[in-house]
């Protein structure tokens, strides 16, 4: 188990967390913020990667820190950008890493070989990665977090660059290993973690907002969301009055979906909420000043 | 092992190689070939050769009785001289008859005739003798001035010079094989220099520019790995450096100075040096230091390399101490480093510095590793 004790992080003046307290047991936990809320930062302490400013992350009741190499034998990790020798071959690259994780050259052969085949690359274990695509790349970076077995699992942004075939493949399995460890994985695509989380974390204004499962984020919202029809004149007026998750144009006139906290219209229907509607309503502050 | 031999491939790549052979093939022909292809140089023959026989018949030091041998030898190729110009008998309508009018000749007021005579004897016939018997009247000057003190000398370069006089370490051999070493093993220095500094550069910067560093740093190894690096680094410096001094070595024994190794570099002229090797002890203490140099660059590369943001800073910041060392450090530590025209400590205490410098800025960047934010 992982805990993150009153974890803060300073860039010189900049406070990127503040006061962070998590938890993490076996599972599969999504890391849900928009770009720059200080995913990677967390993402980065837990891989050992950036220390804390203050507090402590402990694993099993031991600093992460003082382990050492006991930790990190544990730890299988994507950072958000993959780096790669581009004149090696997925085979070649994956043996150099494995030699990092202390794996011999036997085992690491075996294990090459049914990695490659999990994310789809066998007929290419032999390819310089300079002519891989994008999804390629990013495959052979999920099948080198998994080379030495790990207990805790760690992937930030996995899923760039990803085609909808492959994210549906890469979901399976993550949900297949997230049964027997640790899975944490940072995202800004809502989809790609909504169906397989056990729970999600939000981080908002450098703290944590929520850690809870899908359905009890989601609940957050119940009675809050709603769909109707309006015509495309009244669109200014509705953005106004509400905060708007979606619209769609449909035979002239535009279906929106949108959060009204209070009474309710009688043409407007109710709907369950989707992580993804806390997602845009909790951070719309933020994605609006995106945009 | 494994982690160390994987780092040791990444930095001798066949890329490398080929750049390595471009670079010291253009360094060779530009700074090295001259003192390989024309050596003996010109008259310097006569030296080199007259050296090989001083060697020959008399070893590596020369006595008062072999002293007079070699007066002897001089007078008798004077003779010849002699017999040579008499039997020519325009070298007598010119008052030339013998050798001693023809080294006296008034050759700034020559005439015509003279003119043409002496260039047939040094240049047109290319007359060995007279070559030989100027080199050896040099050599009898040199040892006629043996127990001369130059002016204006510190007290301690004053006292090695009594000491040498006393020991009998006179400059009696002809120069000619070891100025060509000095000359060689400078732009030997150069090249071995480039070499180690490109091959090293990129070790650090490589991987931190291609992000592979958080993957490296969260796997077992975790930043150990940056120890690792920098072993590698050394042992790829090292072989680098053997492998140059083979190659150059193995060319510089095409000059065949081999006759001359066992000579002390006191009795060399115009050598006058603060220990007293033989010329292949000094050939052994230039492959040492040119290993101490080439190892403190090699280990200042990479911590270059592990400072700076990317190649053009590196190379940026590589330029002045790299044009700073061959300007000011190049020759003492190298072709002088014994030399008493340099202060007698000089080149031992600049060794010891430099590599205390080195090791104390590699083990605070080692610490500051250990403990950097990868972002």
């Amino acid at each position: 188990m992982i805990v993150v004790k009153d974890v803060s992080k300073q860039y010189g003046d900049f406070t990127a967390l503040q006061n962070v307290n998590l938890e993490f047991g076996n599972g599969l936990y999504g890391l849900l913020a928009p770009n720059g809320a200080g995913k990677t930062t967390l993402i980065k302490m837990l891989a050992t990667l950036i220390a804390p400013t203050e507090g402590e992350i402990f694993y099993n009741g031991k600093n992460i820190n003082d382990m050492d190499d006991r930790y990190r034998e544990r730890l299988g990790y994507l950072p958000q950008q993959f780096g790669y020798y581009k004149n090696y071959s997925p085979k070649q690259y994956l043996l150099y890493l494995a030699a990092l994780k202390g794996i011999g050259k036997k085992d690491a052969l075996d294990k090459i070989e049914e990695l490659l085949e999990k994310v789809a690359l066998s007929d290419v274990v032999n390819k310089k990665m300079k002519k891989f695509s994008g999804g390629m790349i990013q495959r052979v970076g999920i099948a080198q977090a998994l080379l030495n077995d790990p207990e805790i699992l760690i992937l930030d942004e996995p899923t760039a660059g990803l085609d909808p075939k492959e994210r549906a493949r890469f979901r399976h399995l993550l949900t297949d290993l997230a049964r027997e460890r640790l899975v944490i994985i940072s995202t800004h695509i809502v989809s790609d973690i909504e169906s397989i989380a056990n729970e999600i974390i939000m981080i908002r204004n450098k703290q944590l907002l929520y850690k809870d499962s899908v359905a009890d984020i989601c609940a957050t919202l119940n009675g809050c969301v709603f769909e109707t029809t309006i015509d495309y004149d009244q669109l200014e007026d509705f953005r106004k009055n509400n905060i708007l998750l979606s619209e769609k144009q449909e035979y002239g006139n535009m279906t929106v979906r949108f959060i009204h906290k209070g009474d309710s219209e009688i043409e407007w229907t109710s709907v369950p909420p989707h992580l993804e509607d806390v997602f845009l309503y909790e951070y719309r502050d933020e994605l609006e000043g995106d945009n | 092992m494994r982690v160390l031999w994987n780092e040791l491939k990444k930095i001798l790549t066949w890329k490398m190689l080929v750049l390595l052979i471009f670079i010291n093939s253009v360094l060779y022909f530009l700074l090295i070939e001259f003192d390989i292809e024309y050596f003996p140089n010109g008259s310097d023959m006569y030296s080199y050769n007259l050296g090989i026989e001083m060697i020959k018949k008399y070893g590596i030091t020369m006595d008062r009785d072999e002293f007079i041998d070699f007066e002897k030898t001089y007078a008798d190729d004077v003779k010849k001289a002699d017999d040579y110009l008499q039997s020519r008998e325009e070298f007598g309508e010119e008052g030339l008859e013998t050798y001693e009018k023809f080294r006296d000749y008034d050759w700034v007021n020559r005439s015509g005739k003279a003119s043409e005579l002496r260039d047939e004897v040094f240049f047109n016939q290319s007359v060995d003798l007279f070559w030989e018997l100027q080199e050896r009247e040099r050599l009898i000057e040199f040892y006629k001035w043996k127990d001369s003190i130059p002016e204006r000398l510190s007290k301690k370069k004053q006292q090695r010079f009594e000491e040498l006089i006393a020991q009998k370490k006179f400059g009696l051999y002809p120069e000619v094989a070891w100025m060509n070493f000095k000359r060689f093993i400078a732009n030997v220095g150069i090249a071995i220099l480039f070499s180690v500094v490109l091959v090293i550069s990129p070790v650090i910067l490589k991987d931190r520019s291609r992000q592979i560093v958080p993957m490296q740093y969260t796997t077992k190894k975790g930043r150990k790995l940056f120890r690792t690096k920098i072993l590698a680094g050394v042992i790829a410096t090292f072989i680098v450096i053997t492998a140059l001094l083979t190659v150059y070595f193995s060319l510089y024994s095409l000059n065949n100075t081999s006759m001359f190794f066992d000579v002390r570099v006191n009795t060399f002229i115009g050598n006058e040096s603060w220990f007293d090797p033989t010329f292949f002890q000094f050939i052994m203490l230039f492959i040492s230091g040119i290993y101490i140099i080439g190892l403190v660059f090699g280990l200042l590369s990479m911590a270059f390399s592990s400072l700076v943001p990317n190649m053009v800073s590196l190379i940026g910041i590589q330029i002045p101490f790299v044009i700073g060392f061959l300007i000011i450090g190049l020759y003492p530590l190298l072709p002088d480093m014994i030399s008493i025209w340099n202060p007698k400590w000089l080149s031992l205490i600049s060794y010891c510095t430099i590599i205390i410098i080195v090791i104390l800025f590699t083990a605070v960047l080692w610490k500051r590793e250990k403990k950097m934010d990868i972002l």
